[in-house]
């Protein structure tokens, strides 16, 4: 006879788990009381927020099923931002919530909160764990709904008598799900399709998303693009999957994106997406985004067809089938030569204006920083201003290379992010790089570096604002900063030492060398170098701002270089 | 208005889903129905919406696990019937009491 608790660590070993994040509680403490000798290590983060994002860290960095722990009622509700963020940004979560003993649920119990009522519309799958008997097959077909097609968020909520009792255990559960009839996946002849529109084309350009590297088809993909050789940008989840260096790779596309790929996007006839879902941050105004192109999209989930503009052929289908499918037919099909448009495209009158970033000092910084990572190392960014100059600037060839809240962007994500990166990848050098609001929002989790000894470089961008809403008052609001000012920030170099995590602090002034002094060189490789966790604060001027933007509601032709 | 026929298994929540996806939109619900049919369950809806309305709920509820088919049909009499009568007092006035309704007495 096994308790339900054991029952519930076994079930996860068979599905792979090895570490798993949380904060123990009244509801769920059967599950840590059986937690030694079960083979799975967990992490005590200081918030249960911060369990979930390094969870999901942890996921997006290796593609495994990452796993939140936390109690019922408060535990559960503070999973909740990390659950809208894996369902937006498609990483295979599971989250394990205690509830109160299954004779209390209804009555508004200590603690008691509806987890699953109140996740519904954020998860992918859910269930509330009605017996003992039910805990095997529903960690099966848990983790079976967190992987498949499109990955996504799983609560599990189990009332804690059922992981005090015992049954007899025979074994983990698998789970085959049931077919259904009106799945339509393309088929092979799609790709005569594909090929048809693009001999008519004259000015093709390939967009990059998030869904190409959830694949896993990156070689694939590469292949396919050298073959097409027509103008390539990615979204902010897309990055890593091309190579920086491709003659016809022109950035990041978007509200933030390159001028050359927002241009290309803006005027091409024939626009091949593979894997993205075209939300508002990368079509700007809907109405008038790709106003002459038709549209192939390449997508695992039918729901993300049509959200803003009806593609004229879906390619319904794992990416992992459907590249290699469509490049087997491209490399026997005539192209038309298409080297005019991917000059224009490619030329250099679209080239950025300020590729050292002179005029941002920032920037230079981000440059400096990144120019001295190795090349296994892993980005993460908060939300922000130094989000978009973090992604503007890091050109990492690692599929995973770059790990950021895009879809929900939700402050305070990096730092515990990092966490999980870190504990997946201990040989990796693990930059985090937060603004100062967002390092305050989960800053509680340098306990949790410090008892790891993790070595996360961390950056604070301070400008002692909240940058990115300070923006857009500059630029939208009439320069109202409406409680945007930070300028009473604490001493975030004298926190980390309360945390005994060492810390500096550099001025922009630094960066005013074109390249930097040798003293500023060596903090920097010093900061880099170090075994231990460290923390940098880059104060960075208070009205710095990210370009080019483009203007919510505006086409994409339509960026600011500066403020008008 | 467009009758809605969501075919599902009655698993937990499922036909929650089915229905927060019209919710999250703002869109209300005259006429709901659902009960089993044949091997599963069958949700039917009645909703004022557009064509891209349309393919978005349609795609939505397709991509909730359970659900294993949806068609889009002619809204039946039944289904008119009792949305006509959502077009009335909303929330629906009590009986009333010495004549005046719930809400007069109460103030």
């Amino acid at each position: 006879m096994l308790r339900g608790a054991e029952i519930f660590l076994q079930c996860l070993r068979a599905e792979g788990v090895e570490l798993v994040f949380g904060y123990p509680g009244g509801a769920i403490m059967p599950l840590y009381d059986a937690l030694e000798g079960s083979g799975i290590r967990h992490i005590l983060t200081r918030h249960e927020q911060g369990a979930i994002f390094a969870a999901e860290g942890h996921a997006r960095a290796t593609g495994e099923v990452g796993v939140a722990i936390a109690t019922s009622g408060p535990g559960a509700t503070n999973l909740v931002t990390g659950i809208a963020d894996a369902k937006m940004d498609s990483v295979p979560l599971v989250c394990i919530t205690g509830q109160v003993r299954s004779a209390l649920i209804g009555t508004d119990a200590f603690q008691e909160t509806d987890v699953f009522g109140l996740t519904l519309s954020l998860t992918k799958w859910s269930r509330l764990v009605r017996s003992i008997e039910e805990i095997p097959t529903v960690i099966a077909e848990g983790f079976h709904w967190a992987r498949e097609g499109r990955p996504g968020p799983v609560v599990i909520d189990i009332p804690t008598d059922f992981l005090k009792a015992k049954m007899e255990f025979s074994g983990p559960a698998k789970f085959t799900p049931k077919p259904r009839p009106s799945d339509a996946i393309a088929n092979g002849a799609f790709a005569d399709d594909v090929i048809a529109l693009l001999q008519k084309a004259e000015r093709p350009v390939a967009l990059i998303g998030a869904g190409a590297k959830l694949s896993g088809a990156i070689p694939e993909l590469r292949q396919l693009l050298d073959s097409l050789n027509i103008p390539t940008f990615a979204t902010v989840h897309g990055l890593g999957a091309v190579v920086p260096s491709a003659p016809y790779y022109l950035g990041m596309v978007g509200m933030h994106g390159t001028r050359a790929a927002n241009m290309a996007l803006h005027e091409n006839d024939l626009l091949l997406v593979f894997g993205a879902r075209l939300d508002d941050r990368v079509t700007g105004d809907p109405s008038r985004f790709a106003p002459h192109s038709k549209i192939v999209h390449f997508e695992i989930d039918p729901a993300q067809l049509d959200r803003v503009r009806q593609c004229e052929l879906p390619v319904i289908g794992d990416l992992a089938q459907t590249i290699p499918a469509f490049h087997r037919k491209i490399k026997n099909a005539k192209l038309p030569d298409w080297s005019e448009w991917r000059a224009v495209a490619c030329g250099e009158d679209r080239a950025e204006l300020d590729p050292r970033g002179l005029s941002q000092l920032t920037v230079r910084f981000l440059d400096e920083l990144f120019g001295r990572l190795p090349e296994n190392s892993v980005v993460i960014a908060d939300v922000g201003q130094h989000q978009m100059w973090a992604a503007q600037r890091y050109r990492s060839a690692l599929p995973r290379g770059f790990i950021t809240s895009g879809g929900l962007g939700a402050m305070g994500f990096a730092l515990p992010a990092a966490v999980g990166v870190q504990l997946s990848k201990p040989d990796a050098t693990v930059v985090c790089v937060s603004g100062d609001g967002g390092f305050q929002m989960n800053i509680q989790e340098l306990a949790t570096v410090r008892r790891l000894n993790l070595p996360i470089k961390m950056v604070i961008v301070d400008n002692k604002y909240l940058g990115m809403v300070r923006q857009w008052q500059q630029l939208f609001y009439q320069r109202n900063y409406a409680e945007t000012d930070l300028s009473d920030n604490p001493d975030f170099v004298e926190i980390a030492k309360a945390y005994r995590i060492n810390a500096e602090r550099l001025n922009e002034d630094a960066m005013q060398e074109y390249p930097v002094t040798q003293c500023t060189a060596d903090a920097l490789e010093r900061f880099l170098k170090s075994e231990g966790p460290e923390l940098l604060v880059f104060d960075c001027a208070p009205e710095a701002n990210v370009y080019p933007m483009v203007p919510a509601g505006a086409a994409l032709s339509e960026m600011l270089f500066e403020e008008d | 208005m467009n009758a809605f026929h969501i075919h599902y298994r009655n698993t937990q929540g499922t036909l929650m889903r089915i229905l927060t996806a019209v919710s999250r939109r703002g869109i209300e619900i005259p006429y709901m129905h659902a009960a089993a049919s044949g091997p599963g369950h069958r949700a039917d809806l009645l909703l004022e919406v557009n064509a891209k309305q349309i393919g978005q709920l349609c795609r939505d509820w397709h991509a909730i696990v359970d659900v294993t088919d949806v068609r889009v049909g002619t809204p039946t009499p039944e289904m008119m019937e009792a949305a006509a009568g959502f077009a009335g007092p909303h929330p629906p006035a009590s009986a009333s009491a010495g004549g005046r309704s719930a809400s007069a007495a109460m103030a």
